[in-house]
């Protein structure tokens, strides 16, 4: 992501790597603003008329985005607001509810035609249909702490992440207050081709050249399996580092789901 | 206690089948039923498990009860076993456990799948429904993803590179080239199962096992009926079985299956018999890995000594310690999902009876094994059988 901050005015302002007019294969504003938030202090916000610009947005709970994946709290008498430009791949935090003066920002070069057919697939995505394997959006939001704020559980001693309700004991483990780190190490990883990947993933997985997945464990101990997002010309190594950011993972029956994904820091 | 005797066995030819459900599982019955040596009739049936996904869901509900209607057994006692690809291993043990409690005399074990009259998106879909779908599938995985890990990790861990996978496919598409039932009947060079397409880096395709149409079925009675059955009863001599996290990520270890180990060792214990007393074994390889896994996870060989143990051609037919998958297992006979696990126990009755094709019989078979996998080794039964009761 690229940032332009200007603290005295405590104004700032982000893109995607690939500049203002796009956020990437699995990026859009939603997650823009959630990693721009995390990368300031948090503080209270008011969302303004953010939410007017995102894209599939009867199906984000932008509150329960925010709230579950950053610190930050929605508060409609806060004194900073969130924005987002109605053409551009833009946000901004600022200290005022009117739309702020965007800067401009360049980036990487992309080419078009695939912005375009990426565009097109989340459109039909979106709209899909699961005729098997399923996920409720009851049940996506359920665990959204963990899943999009490392949230884990403490069973005497030993963080537990994802969720679990008992222990080998039958003992109820208490909900989740510990955050994880927000780096983990590769133990594996591997890239599957279009005709490997799952069926949610179908239609953009030929576009992208296949999806890669990598199994992680956390200097805490819990273990994961997160998609790797940024890596178009890197090759993940075990024993490497990734850090996480929240991304688009599918859309189906009228949502995008939201999730972490994993991108390489130091391979 | 009660022992168990295995006196009939049979099965479709696996691959693209031109039957659906009722057929496929009517001609494995009329088969199962022809292999019983004297007089045997579908209203012997007590009880009967079948294992199935109902992959597809085209009889989602009530499938057992419409297959059993179809092949001459209305009105017996039947259920569909769901444990994914563990499904008829399942069933085939609780048929077991059904004899062995005193609870029925005669008993059908069996499992189908069919998988090949899907439309590819609707194939695709249901080719993910038994790993964990939460966690797993949202990050992109299917089984190819999850075996891939558990590859690239044990490269990693242990001396063994993807060369020691393609010599467990080339042996296991020799051993299916001669066997008539087998899905994929044809012989695989090294360099060509080398060169694969990649499905998920390291798995090419020549490591993945095919989808696959089939049914199989086996007749399992208490020992006081097995010599009014046949002369030549196997006998079902242990029966053992485990589960673990669905979740790979959940797992202390990706390079070993806790539930293999765990079924393996009750199957050990009830049939009195350790790994050295094996001589052929139907492995659960839905992809070269799984094979290299499971010759250690049985106690075949030690940890981190698989690859080796594929390297040396230590399971060839004849050749070396154990035979491994004499049917071609998963990779070259087939795996119709539900219908596997059943489909191994059928290849061991062949085999410990001497009734295969004579160019694929393994000599002196006396104690034969199965081990069913459902998913990445959320669930496991394994299963031993003898000559001798």
């Amino acid at each position: 992501m690229l940032v332009q901050s200007f603290p005295d005015e405590d104004h700032h302002f982000a893109s995607s790597k690939y500049g203002q007019d796009w956020a990437g294969p699995d990026g859009d504003r939603l997650t823009l603003a959630l990693s721009l938030m995390k990368q300031l202090p948090a503080k209270n916000i008011q969302l303004g008329r953010f939410s007017e610009n995102l894209e599939f947005v009867s199906s984000v709970d932008v509150q329960e985005m925010i709230e579950a994946s950053t610190d930050w709290i929605v508060d409609d008498k806060a004194s900073y607001y969130l924005h987002s430009h109605a053409d551009k791949y833009l946000v901004a935090i600022t200290t005022s509810l009117n739309e702020p003066t965007w800067p401009e920002f360049g980036g990487i070069e992309f080419s078009p035609d695939l912005k375009n057919e990426l565009k097109a697939l989340w459109a039909t995505e979106v709209v899909g249909v699961s005729q098997g394997a399923y996920v409720s959006q009851a049940q996506h939001l359920i665990a959204s702490s963990a899943r999009l704020g490392l949230l884990a559980q403490n069973d005497n001693g030993r963080l537990v992440w994802p969720p679990r309700q008992l222990n080998s004991r039958g003992d109820r483990i208490a909900s989740a207050t510990r955050q994880l780190s927000e780096t983990a190490t590769i133990l594996s990883w591997t890239r599957l081709s279009a005709a490997g990947a799952p069926s949610e993933f179908s239609g953009r997985a030929p576009v992208l050249d296949g999806v890669s997945t990598v199994l992680v464990q956390f200097d805490e101990g819990p273990k994961g399996v997160f998609m790797l997002a940024d890596d178009e010309d890197r090759t993940p190594e075990i024993d490497g580092t990734v850090r996480f950011d929240i991304r688009r993972l599918y859309g189906q029956d009228g949502m995008i789901h939201y999730g972490l994904k994993a991108v390489l820091v130091n391979s | 206690m009660v022992d168990v005797a295995m006196v009939g066995a049979g099965q479709t030819k696996f691959g693209n089948h031109p039957l659906g459900l009722k057929g496929m599982w009517s001609e494995t019955i009329e088969k199962a039923i022809s292999s019983v040596d004297h007089d045997f009739q579908s209203t012997d049936v007590e009880e009967a498990f079948i294992g199935s996904i109902a992959f597809g869901g085209s009889q989602l509900g009530n499938t057992a009860a419409l297959l059993t209607e179809h092949s001459g057994m209305e009105g017996v006692s039947v259920r569909r076993v769901e444990n994914a690809c563990a499904s008829s291993g399942f069933a085939l043990r609780d048929a077991w456990m059904a004899i062995k409690s005193g609870q029925a005399d005669v008993v059908v074990a069996g499992g189908i799948e069919k998988m090949n009259d899907l439309s590819a998106s609707r194939k695709r879909y249901w080719l993910g429904v038994s790993g964990d779908t939460e966690w797993e599938r949202l990050a992109g995985l299917t089984f190819p993803g999850t075996y891939a890990l558990t590859a690239r990790r044990y490269f990693h861990e242990f001396d063994a590179t993807h060369d020691d996978l393609v010599h467990v496919s080339v042996k296991n598409h020799m051993h299916g080239f001669e066997n008539e039932v087998a899905h994929l009947r044809k012989r695989v060079s090294f360099e060509k199962a080398q060169s694969g397409f990649m499905v998920a880096d390291p798995l090419t395709l020549y490591d993945c096992c095919p989808t696959s149409d089939g049914a199989s079925a086996v007749i399992l009675v208490a020992d006081h009926l097995a010599h009014k059955f046949t002369d030549t009863p196997v006998w079902v001599k242990g029966s053992g079985a485990g589960s673990d996290h669905l979740a790979l990520h959940d797992r202390p270890s990706i390079t070993q299956l806790r539930a293999t180990q765990s079924a393996a060792d009750k199957a050990y214990r009830t049939a009195g018999v350790s790994p050295k007393d094996i001589d052929l074994a139907e492995v659960h390889d839905c992809f070269t890995i799984a094979e290299v896994l499971a010759t250690e996870d049985l106690g075949f060989t030690g940890r981190g000594n698989g690859g080796r143990f594929a390297r040396e051609g230590e399971g060839r037919r004849n050749e070396g310690s154990v035979t491994i998958n004499a049917s071609g297992g998963l990779k070259s006979k087939g795996h119709p999902l539900g219908a596997t696990g059943t489909g191994q126990a059928v290849e061991i009755f062949k085999q410990l009876r001497h009734q295969t094709e004579p160019s694929r019989q393994v000599r002196d078979a006396e104690i034969g094994l199965t081990h069913n996998v459902g998913g990445s080794g959320a669930t496991c039964a394994v299963h031993i059988f003898g000559r001798e009761r």
